[in-house]
């Protein structure tokens, strides 16, 4: 694992985070899509402290009666934590979809699934006039485990310098359930599905090596040297290399001397 | 003599909110009857400016916000931290510190050191400072330097050199690193610096910096005052925003210069020698 993180202060800079992005915006509600998993419990209990949980709508999102265990943990976790919540079914949609358009492809289902649920989180985004947090943590970011556009899409990501292993520390601090953090870690795109099937590596071990690679700037040979199999970090650094494109704004062809995303450049939270 | 540090988050490209909120803490330190108040660097701008740095530029002398902050400071010091654009040097624009006393301003530093290069980009919207002057405060003789300043040690050496009683540095710096205790594990490294050049110097050093997010990043406050000797005086919390508000005797710089003889010992013409052979030689 990397080092491990002192929680309560990471929890009091991530609170100060929420509470100073939504002062920005004059929004007083967050959005959270709760899955039923580790990083969407840490960041609704992370917003509850933050805002107050009567701020926080907690959307639940399953396809039909897929995973009914994640559907009962999400709601038993917002009960918990006193949240606003709501459970919509997004089998509909989704079946008259691929009904006109089939696919056996197990990921394009699972990914037009989260981008489902981003447009209803966006949606309820104005419903609420709040911002959608997002979830997504510094493991899943840097090996592009997420669908762009889906998951990934938030307007504030309080979890994504957080390795999972951290998160799994925040958890810890912040009381989550036993019945959430135990359970594999999935992205629930189809019933079996777990994140280290897919991405090969137990988190421990993807961790120490991003860790090396990213915080510790080390080179391949080096992390190969840390006790690493070759195949392993090949693989890591693989991953890393193809999803550049989910960590960054899509390039805009630059014509004029002065270019929205080249040189006309100004913060994010410029003027709020 | 009496200081406080100011580790407040300014608003964004908002100059007014900012010079409204850096009025309210002048009143609020002069009715503890403060000497000296330190706001941290860009305090009137916030950090994160980019492009922003041409609207939000400003020249101490005849800007009317800007005056409405000399004016209050009557019977009292302050360090207000801005960007310049002097009217010499038009479409420059300088990461700046203003040192005001009793409704005048006593010196301007510019940043010299601006970091570029990870989460820092400064030199690519600012223009670089070039000199580092100490001048004489109400109550003693004073080095300024702007956040990145600090960390050249070089900097200190020259503030040092030139006889400052106190080095007053206003700040920015983000926080990074949360392994470590109940603050950033960079917040360290700045104290370090803080008590390595009030023993050394045998001088106050003064360090206030922000608090508050700009973009994600999260600055990390820790603001604090070293006494000559590396005595620490006072230090705010990371995070959360404070007036800091200590007394500080400037008879300790005597008394640490009698006691420590590094300044009666020191030799600045050994040092230039050494430095004009260095700044001379080719690179090879």
């Amino acid at each position: 694992m990397p080092p491990k993180i002192n929680a309560a202060f990471v929890e009091k800079v991530l609170i100060a985070f929420i509470r100073d992005e939504l002062g920005r915006c004059g929004c007083a509600k967050a959005l959270v899509g709760l899955s039923g998993g580790l990083d969407s419990s840490v960041c609704a209990a992370l917003a509850a402290r933050a805002l107050g949980p009567e701020n926080v709508l907690g959307l639940i999102m399953p396809y039909g009666r897929a995973f009914p265990e994640d559907v009962r943990d999400a709601s038993a976790l917002a009960r918990k934590l006193g949240l606003r919540h709501e459970t919509i079914d997004i089998a509909p949609q989704i079946d008259l979809y691929f009904a006109a358009h089939p696919t056996t492809s197990r990921v394009q289902r699972g990914n037009k699934m989260a981008r489902e649920r981003m447009s209803i989180l966006y949606d309820f985004s104005v419903r609420e006039e709040g911002l959608v947090l997002g979830t997504s943590n510094k493991s899943e970011l840097l090996v592009g485990y997420g669908t762009v556009y889906g998951d990934m899409a938030c307007a504030i990501n309080p979890m994504g310098d957080l390795y999972k292993t951290q998160v799994r520390e925040m958890a810890a601090h912040l009381r989550i359930p036993a019945a959430i953090r135990r359970k594999a870690p999935t992205a629930g795109l189809w019933p079996g599905q777990t994140d280290e099937g897919d991405i090969g590596l137990p988190y421990e071990e993807l961790d120490l090596i991003l860790f090396g690679l990213v915080e510790g700037h080390k080179s391949r040979r080096e992390v190969v040297g840390a006790g690493h199999a070759a195949a392993a970090v090949d693989r890591v650094l693989r991953m890393i290399g193809r999803s550049g494109f989910k960590r960054a704004l899509p390039p805009i062809a630059k014509l004029s001397v002065r270019s929205v995303g080249h040189d006309f450049l100004y913060p994010y939270d410029r003027g709020k | 003599m009496k200081i406080a540090l100011a580790q407040i988050a300014p608003k964004l490209g908002d100059v007014e909110a900012n010079i409204d909120a850096h009025l309210k803490i002048i009143e609020k330190a002069r009715k503890q009857k403060v000497d000296l108040v330190c706001c941290p660097e860009l305090g009137l701008t916030g950090y994160t400016l980019k492009d922003l740095v041409e609207e939000v530029a400003l020249d101490p002398a005849s800007d009317p916000r800007f005056r409405k902050i000399v004016a209050a400071t009557k019977g009292l010091s302050a360090v207000v931290g801005f960007v310049l654009e002097s009217p010499k040097d038009r479409g420059l624009y300088y990461n700046a510190a203003a040192f005001i006393a009793d409704g005048k301003v006593v010196h301007v530093h510019r940043k010299v050191f601006l970091p570029t290069g990870g989460i820092f980009e400064e030199a690519k919207f600012f223009a670089q400072g070039r000199d580092f002057q100490t001048f004489k405060a109400p109550f003693g003789r004073v080095g300024l330097l702007v956040c990145r300043d600090f960390l050249q040690y070089g900097s200190n050496y020259v503030h040092y050199a030139a006889g400052a009683d106190l080095i007053i540095c206003i700040s920015a710096a983000p926080g990074r690193g949360v392994a470590g205790g109940d603050a950033f594990e960079t917040s360290r490294m700045w104290e370090l610096m803080g008590e390595a050049v009030s023993f050394f110097s045998t001088a106050f050093v003064i360090y206030t910096n922000r608090v508050g997010s700009e973009d994600g990043v999260t600055f990390a406050g820790g603001s604090f005052v070293y006494a000559p000797g590396g005595r620490l005086v006072a230090r705010g919390s990371a995070v959360d925003p404070e007036l800091i508000v200590c007394r500080i005797d400037l008879a300790d710089v005597r008394e640490g210069r009698r006691k420590w003889l590094f300044k009666r010992d020191e030799k600045p013409e050994a040092i230039w020698r050494s430095l004009e052979r260095i700044v001379r030689a080719p690179e090879d």
